[in-house]
Order: structure tokens, then sequence, then C-alpha cells
């Protein structure tokens, strides 16, 4: 194995060092001894000739058939190169028996031989010198043994003196061979002599040469010579240096220039010019140019740099702008409350004082004058009249059917002021007070709210006391306000009764302008009444700019009491009987805003008002003659919410309970009057704009209105056919309140107001006009209910039996063209939508089992993938698998050749049995032969063969 | 120390051992080739169908939990099949720069030129196109499809399964081509099972005993509906379909026994594969 391996690492190197290959195995002296001899020998052998050796080189070869073959390749890969692909698989057989012949054959015959011959001639067993070079190997050993260490001290013959000393002279002399020589010299094992040698002529050398030039000492010459040479050097340094820096300077100078012009020239401008003056020579004007530098490199570091701009304003800043602005209007109003005072006071006003001091009535003749003077508390408060005549013409638009509430707009300051007339009717109006059942609700509410909300600020803050105390005290102020509060109330109404008249002089510049909130409705009242509309938005507005929540945190608090407070004056307002509609619908603006401040506590409120609604119903409606549904102001209160408060909520905290009483309404207030479907058809329209976003289902309104429309039947002919409603009919008790007995000309819609306001027996609530419009906003109610609920799966079972009603309404006598077109839309409307129902809907089925489609797998590869890469992520295991590759390859590569040569063993072993045993058989038969002749002879007496021949014959 | 005996257990590479003998079992006899193959795809498909069993006990939450269910399809494993040969596939790897890449006629138009070669001819875009028809069509998803094989121009041949979710771009198909071509297989993600290799020719000794081999070409005399061809077939034998996956040209094979062409317009090689796939859908009712 070891010889193996020998041998196969020779094979993997590509060539093998000609001298080191078979290295003769004794020391190098004994090399050196038998030099000489195999110097002798090749003399011999030169004898002999180079033709010799070369006819035994061009001896031909005969050609093997199968080393012409070349190994071809299965696929052609385009673009690959055909380089190393291809073998001759004969050929380098047939060359690895020659090796092995010229090897293992050889080591085998001596393999049991005592001595061996060892051939050290120098170039001998190195097949690629030709006998020319071996020749001049062997002639250069000789020279070098000549100069040897022991022929150092030999006498030179001359001619080798004059060799050594000529090549020192002139090394070009020197012959070539022994340029080439020596390097390969050291290749030899006789390096250690070479070297030896070699230092010696180098010590030689450099004796030589030193003694000659580097001991001499340097003459002076040449010491001044070297400083001068390195003086000259720094100077060029600098000078290098200097040009450099020049250099750079222009090229800033010129970068400078370009920035100038488009920059700097308007403020550097008067500077520029000014160095014109200089100009005398041309020398000067660097100068200027410098100064110029200067100059403008001062105005640059005078330059501002960039101002960061004004920011934009936080909320809080707002806030307290716009208070400031009221604030300072305040002021402005102060002073002109007090004209006199001021205008004595004042000495800058001097334009002023004169106006003011002039007396009215004198301005009757010269109209000009008085009207330039006049001009300024116009224009003061011109905002106010632009807002309060805009609210006139809206008056005028919108409601002109109460002409009563425009008239009921308070009246001046200077008119409310004397109380006493009223005291007498006083206790008239607590009763319409009372009357009104918000009062004493109102103010308890308003308790319960303060304290909740105490106990919310407590939650709140930390300061408790504070914030308890402050509610205690507010209670207390509400009741001793009280008293005082009623009193105003009269003096509000009467006065509204005394300036029945109308228009009054507008005075909205004696309006404070700062005021601060109201703690209790009564003190709302003092601040609100006999006021205009717009004047008491306008109060509402500066209330809340003044106390704005940003502006201070305990403002949170007051505006928290006066939205309680403006809330409940909502509610009063509506719940009176001739109905402020325009008052009620500036003031919704505010509470949204207000509540949309103080969401938390505006839901407290809500909720509060809904519970309290919620119980009062509960207990009227276990009393059959009182009417239980809503009032007014329930109603109204429920429309501001549903404005406030998201609908489209799936649970809210308040218009989850509110719809839920509206509901509630619906379902368990019994339909009495005509007044009563009125209600109900607004609240069902009510229901169905909350729940038109969210598309929940509400079966109250649907019941109502289906109750409704069987209301309109005159009588219940067809009892067996809608079971389901006529128990409804009977649950509710209706009488067919909406039969339309005689034909209508004109359907008019509906106006809920002015149902609101009439009284509940009214005769319009019998007429068939009446009829007729709830009739059209039931149909149209219902129709948007239809819409919405178009998506759900039960559609057809909830108003299938509906439609078929309205066909029923619709043949019914003396009912209106309108109306019947409309109910037969509807119940259009209906059918088409449930039949799109029906026809998606299929009959129950077993359930099916999806295909399931076979699982697929996702191929692995690699992008940019290279044939032979491990793409193992595990480097170390890719590694470890690489050298096991390796080493099996390496192990494989061995056993074969250790099987081919045990082959090529057994091959010549038989060759030479075989031979061995041909010789055998040649002997044996040649002594049995003899054997056989001599026996022969003796048998026959015979002694010669030509006898025996004779005697044969 | 030396494990004890007993422990050792079972080898860990026994499956792939199994799929080595089936290998060489394909390779031994042509005959006794579909054997294995099938027992293991049987085996395969226990485990998907039990996979699926445990999927379904999840439940679908949709379903109601009252109604009955309808009962399971038949193992459409045991029903006829469909093997897909797709002649004459463009897929040739060449060394183009310093790396080997899948030729084709839009990147290296330039390099096919200089080495006189017709960019036309090389299109394995074509090839992808009809490999995503056959593995995307229902009938593969229901588990009918046996086997796709793909022979290139230049002779290899190989087999794709079923199984394989085909790359959707044209770019990571050519890096799976490249590779199965220089590694002669490409296995799944996570597993060591092998989705596509190379196999020895001819590709008849992987064909079942008794199918139709149905071969197709514009050029056929024999214009047929293939809806109508393939349903007038009797129910029990699989089917082979040979369909050319070139540009130009004609499949020319020995073992197809029918020769068709089935519009009278030039298809392409994948629409054609849709137009069988329908058929067959139709066929077996796989919606």
């Amino acid at each position: 194995m070891a010889k193996h391996k020998e041998r196969h690492h020779q094979k993997s190197v590509s060539k093998p060092n000609p001298f080191e290959a078979k290295s003769p195995k004794p020391g190098r002296a004994d090399a050196n001894h038998n030099h000489e001899t195999a110097a002798a020998a090749k003399k011999k052998k030169n004898k002999l000739g180079p033709n010799a050796v070369a006819m035994k080189h061009q001896a031909p070869p005969k050609p093997n058939p199968f080393e012409t073959i070349w190994s071809r390749r299965k696929f052609d890969i385009l673009g690959k190169k055909r380089k190393g692909e291809e073998r001759r698989v004969g050929l380098s057989r047939s060359l690895a028996i020659e090796k092995r012949k010229n090897t293992l054959l050889k080591e085998y015959e001596q393999s049991n031989k005592a001595s061996v011959f060892v051939d050290k001639r120098i170039g001998e067993h190195n097949d690629e010198l030709d006998e020319f070079d071996k020749a001049i190997r062997r002639a250069q050993r000789e020279r070098q043994l000549k100069t040897n260490k022991k022929s150092k001290y030999n006498l030179s013959d001359g001619e080798e003196d004059d060799f050594e000393f000529q090549s020192l002279g002139a090394l070009s002399e020197r012959d070539d061979f022994e340029d080439d020589g020596l390097p390969e010299d050291e290749d030899d094992d006789t390096e250690t002599t070479k070297t030896k040698k070699r230092l010696a002529m180098t010590d030689q050398m450099d004796g030589d040469l030193m003694e000659g030039e580097e001991n001499r000492p340097k003459s002076k010459k040449e010491v001044m010579k070297e400083v001068m040479a390195k003086d000259k050097y720094y100077r060029a340094e600098r000078a290098k240096d200097k040009e450099e820096l020049e250099d750079f300077r222009q090229e800033l100078d010129k970068s400078f220039t370009s920035i100038v012009p488009s920059k700097l020239l308007q403020i550097a401008e008067p500077e520029m010019k000014i160095p014109n003056e200089h100009s005398k020579k041309d020398e000067l004007s660097e100068q200027e140019k410098s100064r110029s530098y200067f100059k403008t490199f001062g105005n640059l570091v005078m330059v501002s740099r960039a101002q960061p701009s004004d920011r934009t304003k936080t909320p809080e800043e707002i806030a307290q702008e716009e208070r400031e602005q009221l604030e300072h209007l305040e002021e402005e109003r102060q002073k002109r409350m007090l004209a006199t005072d001021v205008n004595s006071d004042d000495d800058n006003e001097d334009a002023e004082t004169p106006s003011n001091q002039k007396p009215r009535p004198i301005s009757g003749d010269d109209l000009g004058d008085s009207f330039s003077l006049d001009e300024e508390p116009r224009i003061k408060k011109g905002w106010v009249d632009e807002i309060l005549e805009r609210n006139d013409a809206s008056d005028s638009e919108s409601e002109e059917g109460d002409a009563s509430e425009d008239s009921e707009s308070p009246e001046d300051d200077s008119e409310g002021s004397d109380k006493d007339i009223n005291l007498g009717e006083k206790s008239l109006f607590m009763k319409d007070w009372e009357q009104s059942d918000d009062d004493n609700l109102g103010n308890d509410l308003d308790e319960e709210e303060e304290e909740e909300d105490g106990s919310e600020a407590h939650e709140e803050d930390d300061d408790a006391d504070e914030k308890e105390m402050e509610p205690r005290k507010l209670k207390k102020m509400k009741k001793v306000d009280a008293a005082e509060a009623g009193q105003k109330e009269g003096d509000f109404l009467d006065a509204k009764k005394i300036s029945q008249d109308g228009k009054r002089p507008s005075t909205q510049s004696d309006l404070p302008y700062l005021i601060e909130a109201p703690k209790s409705f009564e003190e709302l009242g003092v601040l609100v009444d006999n006021l205009s509309n717009a004047d008491i938005v306008l109060i509402i507005n500066r209330i809340r700019k003044s106390n704005a929540i940003k502006l201070a945190a305990e403002n949170r608090k007051k505006m928290q009491v006066f939205y309680g407070v403006l809330l409940q004056y909502f509610a009063i307002l509506a719940n009176k009987k001739p109905l402020n509609m325009e008052l009620l619908n500036f003031l919704v603006k505010p509470l949204i805003e207000m509540s949309m401040e103080t969401p938390y506590f505006a839901a407290i409120c809500a909720r509060e008002r809904i519970l309290r609604a919620r119980t009062e119903f509960s207990g009227t409606v276990k009393n059959p003659e009182k009417s239980c549904w809503p009032s007014s102001k329930t109603l109204f209160l429920l429309r501001l919410w549903s404005l406030i408060f998201p609908c489209s909520d799936f649970r809210h905290v308040v218009m989850t309970p509110a719809t839920l009483l509206m509901c509630e309404y619906l379902a368990r207030c019994p339909i009495v009057s005509g007044r009563d479907t009125a209600v109900g058809s607004f609240l069902c329209s009510m229901l169905l704009g909350i729940t038109k976003q969210s598309r929940k289902f509400c079966p109250e309104a649907v019941m109502f209105l289906t109750t409704l429309l069987m209301a309109a039947k005159d009588r219940k002919p067809m009892a067996s056919q809608n079971s389901q409603f006529c128990h409804l009919m009977e649950l509710k008790a209706t009488r067919p309140l909406l039969c339309i007995h005689a034909s209508v000309g004109q359907v008019d819609p509906l106006n809920f107001l002015t149902i609101v306001d009439l009284p509940e027996d009214s005769s319009f609530f019998s007429s068939d006009n009446f009829r007729a419009s709830v009739l059209v906003t039931v149909i149209e109610t219902l129709r948007e209910f239809v819409i919405i609920y178009e998506g759900f799966s039960s559609f057809p079972e909830i108003f299938l039996p509906i439609s078929v009603l309205l066909l029923e309404v619709a043949q019914q006598e003396n009912m209106p063209q309108v109306l019947t077109d409309r109910l037969k839309d509807v119940a259009e409307l209906i059918k088409t939508k449930a039949d799109k129902h029906h026809i998606l809907r299929q009959p129950l089925q077993m359930r099916k089992q999806k295909p399931v489609a076979i699982k697929m797998l996702n191929p692995k590869f690699e992008e940019n993938f290279v044939k032979g890469r491990d793409y193992d992520p595990d480097r170390e295991r890719a590694e470890r698998r690489k050298m096991k590759k390796l080493l099996k390859q390496e192990a494989k590569g061995a056993i074969r050749e250790l099987r081919k040569d045990n082959s090529f063993l057994y091959e010549v072993k038989a060759r030479d049995k075989a031979l061995m045993e041909e010789e055998k058989a040649e002997k044996y038969g040649k002594v049995r032969l003899f054997l056989q002749e001599q026996e022969h002879a003796m048998k026959s007496g015979q002694l010669g063969k030509g006898k025996g021949k004779k005697r044969r014959r | 120390m030396v494990r004890p005996y007993a422990v050792k257990g079972k080898k860990r590479k026994k499956k792939a051992d199994v799929y080595d003998r089936a290998e060489e079992e394909e390779e031994a006899a042509a005959a006794a080739a579909a054997e294995p193959e099938e027992t293991e795809t049987e085996e395969a498909d226990k485990k998907r169908s039990k996979g699926n069993e445990a999927e379904e006990r999840k439940g679908n939450p949709i379903e109601l939990e009252g109604i009955p269910m309808a009962p399971a399809e038949i193992n459409p494993k045991n029903g006829p099949g469909a093997i897909f040969i797709l002649e004459k596939a463009s897929l040739e790897v060449a060394k183009v720069g310093k790396t080997y890449q899948l030729l084709n006629s839009d990147e290296h138009s330039n390099f096919l030129r200089k080495n006189n070669k017709d960019p036309a001819l090389y299109r394995p875009d074509i090839l992808h196109q009809a490999l995503l028809m056959v593995l995307d069509s229902p009938i593969n998803k229901a588990g009918r499809l046996r086997n796709v094989y793909v022979r290139t121009a230049a002779g290899v041949l190989i087999e794709v399964k079923p199984y394989v979710r085909i790359p959707r771009t044209f770019k990571r198909f050519a890096g799976v081509m490249l590779q199965l071509l220089q590694k002669l297989s490409i296995s799944a993600v996570g597993k060591r099972e092998k989705l596509m290799r190379v196999i020895k020719n001819p590709v008849t000794q992987y064909l079942p005993v008794n199918s139709r081999k149905i071969g197709f070409s514009y050029s056929s005399e024999k214009l047929v509906n293939i809806q109508k061809y393939v349903a007038s077939d009797e129910n029990s034998t699989d089917f082979v379909f040979v369909v050319g996956a070139m540009a130009h040209g004609k499949v020319e094979t020995d073992y197809t026994e029918d020769f068709i062409s089935i519009s009278g317009y030039p298809l392409s090689a994948a629409y054609c594969i849709t137009m069988i796939c329908q058929a067959l859908a139709g066929k077996w009712n796989i919606l």
C-alpha cells in the first residue's frame, strides 16, 4: 500500500523534479566521489555517440488501434469548452501499462536480488535531458569540483585565475552556461558545497570593491555638493507647495464670483461700486478686489438668517383670542354706556367728543354732519345688525304660520326692568309653568345631574372638597333664585304680551360681550328673557366663547352646568304651546357643539332624561283615560339626540335606550285619536331615520304602520284572511280612524308642528284631509322601510302580508287617486323584492362535501443553480460531506490502482512461470530423450546413432 | 458504548429505499413498472385522504350542523386516469458566459445565432404553459391525472408527478428546469420525495398496459370533436395523450394508436391541453 501510495502520488504530481526523482541512496560525499567515476563513464559513453541513443528512441512504436479511439460526449452542451473533456481511453491504458513496466516491474525484478546496481551518472535518470545536455551538466560538475574548498589553496594554473577575474571584471563576458548552471545546481543535492563556494566568491568580490570605493572618506567637494543638492530639493518643494496653494485660492475666487451675482448683489451693490473710485492702476485692482471682498464678507455677516414663521395656533390660543376680542368689545361697550364720563375723561378722543356732546335733535336740519358723525356707533353694531337682518329674513321665510312667535320677541331692557307691574300675575305664570310638567322635573333633574357631575368630577380631579362644594352651592343658589326666577319668567311673558306690536329697536350693542355662564335655569332666564331669537343665540355664543373649556380648567365645570341649563331651556321651549320653532332650531347648533365638547356629560344628561321619560310613561300607560303618547318635549328631545349622537352604532349609551323607548311608545300606546296616529307616524319616521344606516329591524314601527293601514279600512270584512292583523287590531282596539269617508280633492303633506300645536280634540283630526295626509306619510315611511329592510332574508315574511293589506286599502271607496297609486306602487315594490328573495331561496338540501383537491407540493430549487455546489445550508455538514466524497474517491482510485498493479504483477508472474514451465519441460524432454536414447542403445547394443538409424531403416 | 441491538428500530432511510427499489424495478421491466408506482401512489393517497378527514372533522363553520352529509364521492384513484406526454419540448441548457442557462429565444437569440442555431426553436415557455394547464386542470385536482412525461427535443425523458406545483413565473420555471437537467431530479420542499426526475427512455415502459394512446396534431386528417371522441371511449381504460410542446413541426411517435386533430385551426399546446382536460372533466363528471 505504501509503495502504491508513493507511486500514486507520483502520478498525480504532474512533473516530478528530474533531479530528485531517483536520487541515489548513498550520501552526498559519496556522490562527490562517484562523480569522477561517473564522468569517466560518460566519456566512455560519449564515445558511443548520441546517434546510438537517438536510434533507440527512433524505433517506431507499433500503432495500437485502440489508442486512436477518442471518448465521445453523450450530450453536446452549447457554449461549453471541449478542452479536457475528451480522452483517449486506450492510450491512457497503454501509458499506464508502460509506466508499470518502468516502475513496478523493475521493483519486482529487484525484489529477490541481494544487491543493487545503482546508476549514478548525472542526468541518467532524467528522461527529458538529451545526451548533449547531460554532457554539459557533467562538464559543469567537473568544473565546480575544481573550485572546491580543497582546491582553494591550490596553485592555479593561470588559466583558471584568469577566468575568475574575467568574470568579476566584466560580467557580460561570463559564459552563458555558467549563468544557467548556477541556479540549476541549487536544485541538486550539492547545495551545501555550492553555497559555500559562492559565499567565498562574493567575499572576495566585496572585499575588492570596498577597498576601492566605500571605505574611502568623502572629499569636501562631494560633501558640499550633497548639501547643495539637498537645499535645492527643499526649495523646489516649497515652491511647489506655494503654487498649489495659489491654484486653490484662484479656484475659490472663481467659485465665489459665480456665487456673488446670484445672491449678494442686492445687498452688496453699493459697496461694489465704491471700489471703482480707486481704479488707478492694474495693481490696485487686486487691492480693490480684496477690499470689496471684505465688504461683502461683512455684509454677509450682517445678513439675517431665515426667520421662523408664525406657527399655527393651538385651539387654546384661538379660544383665548376670541375671548380677548370679546373682552375688548365689552370694554368698549362699557365705555359707551357711560358715554359722558368717558368723553370727559378721554382727551384722546377729541374727534368724537363734539359729536357726542351734540344733542341729537339738532341734527334734524343738517343731515350731512350728523350722518358723518353718527357713523361710528353704526359701524360698531354692524355685524350684529347683519345677523339680525338675516334672522328676520329667515323668520319671514320659514314660518309664516307662527306669526305670534315673531311677536313674542322680547323687548328692551328698559321695558323689562319695571318689574312691579307683573307681580300680580306671578302666580298665574307659576301655574302655567308647572303645567308644562317640566319645572319640578327639570329642577330635580338638574340637581341630580349636578350631583352626578360633581361625583364625576370628583373622580376625575383630586380636590374633592371644592368640587363637591360647588354643586351644593349651586343648589342653594337655585333654591334662592327660584322665586326670583318665577318673577322673571312672569316678567318675560308679561313683557311678551305687552309688546305684541313687534319690532323692537336694535339694541344688541347693549348686550354684554363677556357673560359668565349661568349656573341655573333662572339665571339663564334672566339673561334671555325678552330678547329676540337672534339675541338669544348671540348670548349663548358669547357665553360659550367667554367660558370656552380650553381657556381654563374650571370652565369645563361651568360649561357642563350651562349645558344642562340650556337643555332644560330647550325642553321647556319645546313644551310651550305655541312653539317657538325658530329658536328651537337655533338652539340645536350650540347644543350639538357643546355636547361635542363634553360628550360624557351630554350622554349622562340624555340618559337621565330618557330614564325619566320611561318611568313617566310606565306610569301613564296604566291609566287608560290619559293619553300616554309622548309629549312634544319628549319628541323634540328624542329628535335632538338623534342629531347629537351617532345612530349607526350597534350599541350606544344614549341611542339604544332612546330607540327602545320610541319602540315602546309605538308598541304599547293605544291609538285612540287622530293625533295619536300623527304622533305615532312621526315616531315611525324618526325610527326610520335612526335605523336607516344601521339597518336594525324595528318590528314595532312596521307593526304600527300596519295597524294604521288596518285603521284605514272601513270594516273588518276578511277576518279570516289576516288573522294576525285582526289579533293586532283587537289588541290595539283601533277604530277605523283613518278610514276616508268622503272623497278628498287634494292631499296635503302633513305639517307635524301644526298638529302638535293643535288641541287634542280639534276637529281637524277627524277630517278626511287629515286622514289622507296621514296615510300619505304612512305609505312613504313604509316604502322607506321596505327599501331599508330589503336585504333581510325574512323580508317576504315581514312585508308580503302588508302588501296584501296595501292592496285592500287601495280598493277602498273614496280613496283618492294619488293614494291608490302610491299604495299600489309600494305593494308592487314589496312584491318585486319579495320575488327576488323567493328566487334566491333554495329548498333544504343535504350538505354537500366540497371536493378536496390533491395536495400540491412545491419543488425545491435554487436560483442560479451551479452544478456541483452543495446547497446545504449547514456549511459544516456540507464541508464534511465534501471531504468524505473526496476520501471515497481517493480510496476508490487507490483500490483500482492496486487491483491493476496486482493483475499486472500476476501477468508478469504468470509469464515467468510459463517460461519456467516451458524450460523445465524442455529440459525434462531433453533428459528424457537422452535417457531414452541411452536405454535404447543399451537395449539394442548399438552405440552410434547412425547405426541405429541404419538399423531402423 | 454501543447501542443495544433491539433499540435500533427501523432504519431512517427506509422510505427512500423503497423509492429506489421502485426505480430499479421500473428500469428492469416495463410491464412491472406500473405496479410499485401504483402502490406508492395508493399509500400517498391514503395518507392524503386521512388528512382530508381530519380537515373535515374540524368542519366548515358555515354549514349547518344538523343537516346530514351527502355521501362522499368514490375514490377517484380507482377510476380511469389520464397521462400526458409532452413531446419535443425545447429544454436545452447551455453555458452562456460563465453560467449555465436554459436557452430561450428571448434572452439568448444572439447567443443562439452565434452558434448557428435557430432562436425560433428554443421555446421552453410553451412547455411552461402546457404544464400549467395540465397541472391546474380540475382533473388533476380531482386526482385523475396519473403522470406527466416530458420528452425534450434532445431525447431526455422527464417524469413530472401530478402533484407538483409548477412555478408560476417563467423565470422560476426556467430555474427549476435548469436544475432538473443538471441534477436529474427535483425534490419537494421539506421532503425527500422527488417531484420531477429524468428517467430512461423509452416512455412506453411507464405507460399502463391497456391504455389508449392518442397523438394530437394539426396535420392529422382525422378531425374529431374531442368531447365526443373522449366520451365514446369505454369507461375503464386509461388515456395517454401525446401533445407536442414545440413551436414548429409535428409529433412523430410509434407508440400512439390514434392520431387525431381536434380543431380546424392550429392550436397552441396549452389550449389543446385545456380542451382535452375539459373533455375529460365532462366525461368523468368533474366540475
